[in-house]
């Protein structure tokens, strides 16, 4: 499903050179759902960008579902995250003074095709996260759980291989966090693959599989189930 | 399908974006309207001279006194063109009349406590014919007036207004120079030269009486105005003229004309010229305003890629490519300058009407929104073109990280 293989990453600002990713070796399988467990400056960011392919490893390779990313030009990356990756930020990113439907359509817009049933489909997808009396709010007429609701719902909307989730309850109270996080739960029990960024450990034990990752490598890794 | 959604965005973007939106209107609209009031003022000014020039007649030749380039009339004074020059004229072929003048400028005029100024010709019978105009009421001047060096005179309807307002100038006497002349005739209405010099503020009298009574110049004359038979002539038969002229003027090779001689055609070249000169001044300086108008687009376009970094982010990651961030902000453009254009070239015919009807000419017709369609798109594609650009180029990672 994905497999990293020694990637690793460095930025450049004038002449200072810092390793962020050296040397990041780790695979997941469909259906599983892992945690990437590491303190702020880990690189798990980072991981989490190269993972969605918004950002391209300095070495080393990745493929997703058989893909080789790393040799992929930008438009191809764009495809590949429209139809393979749904994304789950902390700060949700959700379009201002736009309902919650039309947010969840967004990828659509830049599908490939957009599908006759995207209408139906989205309602559907908001009514399973709990959202369906608020279908036509707005992110400033919502509380901070059903925006992210809302983002969960977006990251659904193209049935994608794996969802990328960084950070998801950093901005929640714990019973918001408790709520979102028993969504990824239940979209793992229905066979979705799941990758989890998180500096919590509480949150990461939701996880199968642990990952730490500490200074730009893995440290070690713990199977919890 | 994808086009008209991210047409979409653009449009949404623009309206939750109210005050933005209406600041880069109101530049592209000074521009457009800028433009086009001046493209409109100089239609209007190029058909005023040409319409003038059509007045002057294709069949006409002016054949004026001394060297001068000036503009208007050659006056008594300068007056070098003699009976001979004259007869030599009237021999050359095609030419169906030549119609001398005396010419004296700005003359005082008096009539009772009235006083006005006016151009004074002094004129054969000829002159209705070379200019198809005579007294709309009255009578002309005869030939009989001219051998009797009769003080009678043929005056214009600016004159009659001048010194007679309502009354009826016929058989009353004014004095023109201190010289009593008794009014024959009111001379129909003329309107203006290409110089738009007023043709209705002139008295006619005999032309023997203006040589010898008036302006002192029994031997030369003015002016001459010659009429050729085949317009298409007009042109060779004053480069007849001119020879004729050069010849019994004596004028060596390196001397230049002591006359001025001036056709339809000579005139149209010369207009043209000058108000493509002018045109083009004026235009360049229009066209400074839209480009302020564009400087002003990119700006607040720039600002807005930069608001909305993290959107652009977010779109980068659910999908979208490159080209769509390129269209979703070059469409956000492109709305802004065509939505200012079309109220730009309303705006302008409004200010167009408004001159028009405070008397200056002006004329609108299709090129105000062929401009206006033309710069909208290059203005939109100019300066919307590298927000745009920027935009699509912002690294989707570092684009989502910024709030």
């Amino acid at each position: 499903m994905i497999e990293l293989e020694n990637i690793a990453k460095s930025f450049e600002s004038g002449v200072v050179k810092t390793d962020v990713l050296k040397g990041v070796t780790f695979k997941v399988k469909s259906k599983e759902f892992v945690a990437v467990m590491g303190a702020s400056g880990s690189g798990k960011t980072t991981l989490m960008n190269i993972l969605g392919c918004i950002l391209k490893a300095s070495s080393g390779s990745y493929k997703l579902e058989g893909a080789d990313i790393e040799t992929l030009n930008d438009d191809q990356l764009s495809e590949i995250r429209n139809k393979k990756i749904g994304f789950v930020f902390q700060v949700f990113n959700l379009l201002e003074g736009t309902s919650a439907l039309d947010n969840v359509l967004l990828p659509l817009v830049y599908a490939a095709k957009y599908p006759h049933d995207a209408h139906k489909k989205a309602v559907e997808i908001l009514c399973s996260v709990g959202l369906a009396d608020r279908i036509n709010y707005k992110p400033n007429e919502l509380s901070g759980g059903q925006n992210q609701r809302v983002a969960i719902a977006r990251a659904l909307i193209n049935d994608p291989a794996i969802i990328l989730a960084d950070e998801p309850t950093g901005n929640l109270d714990s019973e918001s966090s408790k709520e979102i996080m028993n969504i990824f739960q239940k979209l793992h029990s229905q066979d979705r693959t799941i990758v989890l960024i998180t500096h919590d450990i509480n949150i990461a034990r939701y996880a199968e599989r642990i990952v730490f990752l500490k200074d730009g490598k893995i440290e070690k890794e713990e199977v919890r189930r | 399908m994808k086009t008209i959604q991210i047409f979409g965005v653009s449009l949404q973007a623009l309206i939750k974006h109210k005050l933005r939106t209406f600041l880069i209107i109101l530049a592209i609209v000074v521009g457009i309207a800028t433009i086009t009031v001046v493209v409109s003022l100089t239609e209007g000014a190029n058909k005023l001279t040409m319409q003038r020039i059509k007045n002057f007649g294709p069949d006409a030749i002016m054949v004026h006194s001394g060297a001068g380039g000036m503009q208007g009339p050659s006056t008594s004074d300068e007056a070098n063109l003699s009976q001979k020059d004259i007869a030599d004229i009237v021999n050359i072929e095609g030419i169906k009349l030549v119609a001398p003048f005396q010419v004296e400028l700005d003359a005082p005029i008096k009539y009772g406590n009235k006083f006005t100024t006016s151009w004074i010709f002094g004129v054969e019978p000829n002159w209705k014919d070379a200019w198809r105009i005579g007294a709309s009421r009255g009578e002309f001047i005869t030939d009989s007036d001219n051998e009797q060096l009769s003080k009678v005179c043929v005056i214009g309807a600016t004159v009659v207004k001048d010194l007679f307002q309502d009354a009826d100038p016929i058989g009353e006497s004014i004095l023109i120079k201190n010289v009593s002349f008794k009014v024959g005739g009111i001379l129909e209405k003329r309107g203006q030269s290409p110089v738009g010099t007023d043709f209705d503020n002139l008295v006619l009298i005999p032309f023997t009486t203006a040589s010898r009574r008036l302006m002192n110049q029994p031997l030369y004359t003015s002016m001459l105005r010659v009429i050729v038979y085949n317009p298409s002539h007009a042109k060779d038969t004053a480069g007849q003229i001119r020879e004729i002229l050069r010849e019994n003027h004596q004028l060596a090779e390196t001397e230049e004309d002591d006359f001025k001689i001036t056709t339809a055609e000579g005139m149209t070249k010369m207009v043209k010229a000058t108000s493509k000169t002018l045109g083009i001044f004026l235009l360049l300086i229009a066209f400074i305003s839209p480009l302020v108008g564009g400087i002003i687009l990119m700006n607040i376009m720039l600002i807005a890629v930069s608001e909305r970094k993290s959107e652009i982010g977010l779109r980068r990651a659910v999908g979208a490519k490159k080209k769509h961030i390129v269209l979703q902000f070059l469409s956000e453009s492109l709305v802004l300058t065509f939505t200012g254009g079309i109220l730009g070239v309303g705006m302008g015919i409004i200010i167009g009407i408004v001159l028009s009807l405070l008397g200056k000419p002006i004329s609108i017709n299709w090129q105000p929104f062929a401009i206006a369609f033309l710069f909208s798109a290059i203005i939109g594609i100019l300066f919307g073109i590298y927000p745009a650009q920027k935009a699509a180029n912002l690294d989707p990672a570092k684009a989502l990280s910024q709030k």
